[in-house]
């Protein structure tokens, strides 16, 4: 048999059971020269504390464009429920000085039906020009230019602010760290290694993360983890093939990667629209929904232990398979599973999210989880 | 250890049109060429190094290349390369004065000139005329390469039965960049040696040889690769060397230039050189020596280049 016809065999062959993925974990190699520093920022000081805003003017369903004056108060409002203060610029100056060279991990691998809303980003930047964080010093960063062309984000940003991309032709690998790398062998593919974006590792001091709710057909939901994983490392789409996927402990091992983990200081995600089914992109807008809320905090499993329930009660309510759901039977490769909210592309991976608790990269008990809602 | 250094040998042209086309090869700069017996005389009249083309004496290439076939359900979406490294190994193992032939469409031609240079083969190509200048190009860039040729590294062993699936391993072997040499019988001095038939490699498994080549890479393990290549499913690499220095051919298959590309080799190699075609003052990139391994980032790269490592 040649590798043709095997190959083709391989693919009709039934695949393990849903209940097997787990059992045991790829054998993963953490390459860096970053030492853990004492108080790395994830899970950060404000470990399991999450502060909710919801406001309902903050997006309108029908043009789904931002209301940038609401978009500030409800940034004001989580910033100072997170920490405390009285004064939202005192918030932003526990995380930030002039001296920062922040990156901001927006989100855009659905752009343009969702993505980091450039409103969020905008204020974002505002905001840290308040603790006196120069345009220049500011990198609004993701890894795919095509997806980040199509949002505009220099509309809504100060003249100085970088707006960045890894990849500019997909695949090159130039704008990664040769030095700071996970190697992992998933399914014997050649290229073992995913590297870190550069700029995180030379040039950031601080790093926010500025993911949206959203369902993922490999990893249950995509938030805070998977999108400062994925989101800064190459050659991760390997972690799939079949019905399999590795998100389970690739998500977490990415994240807590140094100097990743140190640096990423604040997680603020964007609720203002989510998706449902389909997920991480967005091609069809039926699939889109407004939960029009903001999450605040530095812990990334708090945060998308909330979100978990957001996404799946939202699946519920559309009587959708749950984000849980590992049954073989509504498992369909190729075209289908993007245009039926009962078919699952891969058996989800939202236990991640627990596994990624379990390296210390937050809280994942929903019973120890202090959430604090605020309604506008 | 007796250094042994080869004999530089570039591919040939094979040109089938008569005479009339000499001012074409000579704006390409050609000036060796095989052409019919009878044709001889006249192109020697225009000023070319013109040698008899026997046909019978060349083994005719599958034209290199990479296929991309995405409606095929595949277990993988990595492309299908089609590279005649392997056959040049098998060959040369076969002991006789073996003459390689490529007749090749239009912009194959200098992909052809870089593997058969890279697996030091005796080759003539017949391009399409369109492709003259960038064969001439990519000869005279494999001319420039400094040095003469270096005995070929491997450090896996392959007994060879001659059979089609026995090809198919040694194929994707090389696919893989797991460098392997044909051997007679297994030799101690390499780090595996695979004799197909044998308990530990039954006929029945070579049968599937994709699993076959992930088995050979499991038991020699990754560490003990002499090259791994990042960043390119499409990039096939080959060491030559002493104990002083390696020379690695990669030739990239996909069509397009590689934007970036992570090289790890066996060995510590502080200093390198780099030589890419097509592409000017561009230099190695990252590069970092270990006693174990040798690590570099080639920024760019077309069909062809050639990095030099030394102790």
């Amino acid at each position: 048999m040649y590798r043709r016809e095997f190959l083709q065999a391989a693919a009709a062959a039934p695949v393990a059971l849903a209940a097997d993925v787990r059992q045991e974990l790829p054998k993963y190699r953490v390459v860096s020269r970053f030492q853990p520093v004492a108080h790395p920022g994830m899970p950060g000081p404000y470990a399991g504390k999450v502060t909710r805003v919801h406001a309902e003017k903050c997006i309108d369903e029908k043009s789904e464009k931002a209301d940038v004056p609401t978009v500030r108060e409800m940034m004001a409002q989580g910033m100072r429920g997170l920490t405390g203060d009285t004064d939202a610029r005192d918030s932003w100056a526990r995380f930030f000085t002039a001296a920062d060279v922040v990156g901001i991990k927006v989100n855009c691998s659905g752009a343009p039906g969702i993505m980091s809303t450039p409103e969020v980003v905008g204020e974002i930047v505002r905001n840290l020009g308040t603790v006196d964080v120069k345009p220049e010093q500011i990198w609004i960063y993701e890894r795919f230019k095509n997806q980040v062309d199509s949002v505009h984000y220099d509309r809504h940003v100060p003249g100085g602010v970088h707006i960045w991309t890894a990849e500019n032709d997909r695949g090159s690998i130039l704008s990664y760290d040769p030095n700071t790398y996970v190697d992992v062998n998933f399914f014997g593919e050649e290229d073992t290694r995913s590297n870190l974006i550069r700029l995180v590792s030379e040039r950031f001091t601080k790093i926010i993360n500025v993911p949206n709710m959203k369902d993922h057909g490999a990893a249950g939901v995509t938030g805070c983890l998977k999108n400062i994983a994925y989101g800064d490392f190459s050659n991760v789409a390997r972690s799939h093939s079949g019905y399999k996927t590795n998100t389970y402990s690739f998500i977490g091992t990415l994240a807590g990667v140094e100097p990743l983990r140190s640096r990423t200081v604040l997680q603020i995600m964007d609720g203002l629209r989510g998706v449902w089914h389909g997920g991480p992109f967005s091609p069809n807008r039926k699939f889109r929904f407004y939960p029009k809320q903001m999450l605040f905090g530095t812990d990334p499993v708090a945060i998308d232990r909330l979100l978990l329930d957001v996404i799946d009660d939202k699946r519920k309510a559309e009587h959708s398979v749950s984000v849980w759901d590992r049954s073989m039977t509504n498992l369909k490769s190729g075209y289908g599973y993007d245009d039926n909210p009962s078919l699952n592309r891969f058996i989800r991976e939202p236990g991640h999210i627990e596994y990624a608790s379990t390296l210390g990269l937050g809280i994942y008990d929903v019973h120890k989880i202090q959430a604090r809602k605020i309604e506008l | 250890m007796i250094v042994v250094f080869l004999a530089v040998l570039l591919p040939g042209l094979h040109w089938d049109q008569g005479p009339e086309a000499a001012k074409a090869l000579k704006q390409a700069a050609i000036e060796r060429l095989y052409v019919p017996a009878d044709q001889v005389t006249a192109w020697k009249k225009e000023g070319f190094d013109a040698q008899p083309f026997d046909a019978a004496r060349y083994l005719k290439l599958p034209v290199p290349g990479v296929r991309y076939q995405m409606d095929l359900a595949a277990a993988t979406n990595v492309p299908w390369v089609d590279a005649n490294g392997w056959r040049f190994e098998r060959g040369r193992a076969q002991n006789i004065d073996r003459r390689y032939y490529y007749s090749v469409p239009w912009h194959k031609a200098a992909l052809a000139a870089a593997e058969a240079y890279a697996s030091g083969a005796d080759a003539v190509v017949h391009p399409d005329p369109r492709d003259l200048t960038a064969l001439s190009r990519m000869l005279a860039f494999l001319r420039s390469i400094d040095g003469p040729r270096l005995p070929a590294l491997a450090n896996i062993g392959v007994i060879d039965d001659g059979s089609a699936e026995t090809g198919e391993v040694l194929n994707l072997l090389a696919r893989r960049n797991l460098l392997f040499r044909v051997v007679h019988a297994p030799d101690p001095t390499l780090d595996l040696n695979v004799h197909i038939g044998s308990t530990e490699y039954p006929k029945a498994e070579a049968a599937n040889p994709a699993a076959f080549a992930t088995s050979v890479r499991q038991k020699l393990t990754d560490e003990k690769r002499l090259v791994r290549v990042y960043g390119s499913d499409v990039v096939l690499g080959r060491l030559e060397g002493n104990e002083r220095q390696i020379r690695i051919h990669l030739i990239n298959y996909g069509g397009g230039k590689v934007e970036g590309l992570r090289v790890r080799v066996r060995g510590p190699y502080p200093h390198g050189t780099l030589a890419a075609f097509g592409l000017s003052n561009v230099k190695l990139g990252d590069h970092a020596a270990s006693v174990d391994a040798t690590e570099f980032t080639i920024p760019e790269m077309d069909v062809s280049a050639v990095v030099d490592l030394r102790k």
